[in-house]
């Protein structure tokens, strides 16, 4: 076999991907090939499950304990708070309605002004911008002024408000969003006193809401307190 | 000993944002990999510091596991290895003196420890051995202490093409054994 007939065979040239012999111009044009070929992909795997038999000889050695919480820490540096249970509620339901958690933009402006300024604000919001809900928060009469930008309660289900306060291991419902754009909702002053750091949640719900007084349908939308 | 298929699930778990199941995957399979990188390195601080990369591609990556079609340790393996001869190359890139390093091998294992040799492992030797020594030699090399065509071709004095020529071929002849 020439040297050029073994060039073009891919065969070889995905054994010297995987053993990184190729120099960076070839590695690149490699993996342009890689995108958008499967067999290729499939020869490069075929190399890694051989070769890496080659590590069965290879001991086993417990890494310092310091590098798994030096690795936790580097991902979940939010793992603060004592918030997983409502944290992974939060965070299952917004992955599964494919939307991620709103930028905590303040909109006070988009609530025509109407009485006392607001102590906190919140933007309540989908990240496809497809549900977005002002909120100001009026601590003098413990009222939640919600004013919906845009979009709807799904046909035959209803839009319904939860306050997850700061630290709070489980989301607590202010109620169902009406109909109309414009909304007052009386907060009960214990949980008005927890307004302050909460993030406020939009899910989806049957007609009445939830049944069970925790969360049943899909997060559509969130957005954190801040201050006015 | 964890089963490779609970390995399996735990990437799959991994991939739908499970920390839980993030933190039981690296008590399973750390020590391998943190093994590998040794092996590869020669060095506990960059192994450390390996490792640690490893797992945030490990948490990164999960959710493409299952399109990859590859075996769960073998995914594994090949991130740690991977990740290891980027970290040997950076470094001897940054020309630290590779001599120093070496002297810091102690801790690490050696290469024939816990060597239980699966039947795929001793069909890779069967062909490797039919290689010629030298040749098996720099496939080994290069997969394990990250050894380039430059640094084949000067251990056994010949010139960089006639290296790659060899190493191709020794690929071709390995790849035909393999499939037998």
């Amino acid at each position: 076999m020439s040297p050029e007939e073994d060039h073009s065979d891919d065969t070889a040239l995905a054994g010297e991907y995987v053993l990184h012999l190729l120099d960076d111009a070839e590695r690149a044009a490699f993996e342009q090939r890689m995108a958008v070929e499967p067999a290729l992909r499939d020869l490069v795997r075929d190399w890694d499950e051989q070769f890496s038999l080659m590590t069965q000889d290879i001991a086993p050695v417990t890494p310092p304990a310091a590098v798994k919480a030096r690795l936790q820490n580097s991902l979940f540096s939010d793992n603060t708070a004592p918030r997983s249970r409502w944290w992974g509620w939060l965070m299952g339901g917004v992955a599964a309605a494919g939307i991620g958690i709103g930028a905590i933009l303040l909109v006070p402006n988009l609530i025509p002004d109407a009485g006392p300024d607001p102590t906190y604000t919140a933007s309540i919001a989908a990240e496809d911008g497809s549900l977005i809900v002002a909120a100001r928060f009026i601590a003098e009469t413990n009222t939640l002024q919600v004013s919906r930008q845009t979009g709807n309660a799904l046909p035959g289900r209803v839009l319904e408000l939860w306050l997850i306060a700061d630290g709070a291991d489980a989301p607590v419902s202010l109620g169902v969003l009406p109909d109309d754009l414009e909304a007052r909702i009386k907060v009960p002053s214990a949980l008005a006193t927890q307004m302050a750091k909460a993030v406020l949640a939009i899910s989806d719900e049957p007609v009445g809401g939830s049944p069970t007084g925790a969360p049943t349908g899909a997060v559509l939308a969130v957005g954190s307190v801040a201050d006015a | 000993m964890t089963e490779k298929s609970d390995i399996e699930s735990m990437i799959l778990q991994v991939g739908l944002g499970d920390r839980a199941a993030f933190s039981a995957l690296y008590d399973a399979t750390s020590a391998k990999l943190f093994g590998v990188c040794l092996r590869v390195l020669n060095n506990r601080a960059e192994a450390e510091d390996a490792l640690q990369n490893v797992f945030v591609k490990v948490w990164q990556k999960a959710s493409l596991y299952s399109a990859n079609g590859y075996s769960p340790m073998t995914w594994l393996i090949t991130l740690a290895r991977n990740t290891a001869i980027d970290k040997l190359r950076t470094r001897r890139d940054g020309h630290v003196d590779i001599d120093d390093v070496h002297d810091l091998s102690d801790g690490a294992p050696t290469p024939e420890a816990e060597a239980v040799a699966s039947s795929e492992r001793a069909q890779l030797n069967r062909c490797l051995q039919e290689l010629e020594a030298q040749k098996s030699e720099a496939v080994r090399r290069a997969y394990l202490d990250g050894d380039s065509y430059q640094d084949l071709a000067v251990r056994y004095d010949v010139p960089l093409n006639t290296m790659r020529t060899w190493l191709r071929r020794s690929l071709l002849k390995l790849r035909e054994c393999l499939s037998r």
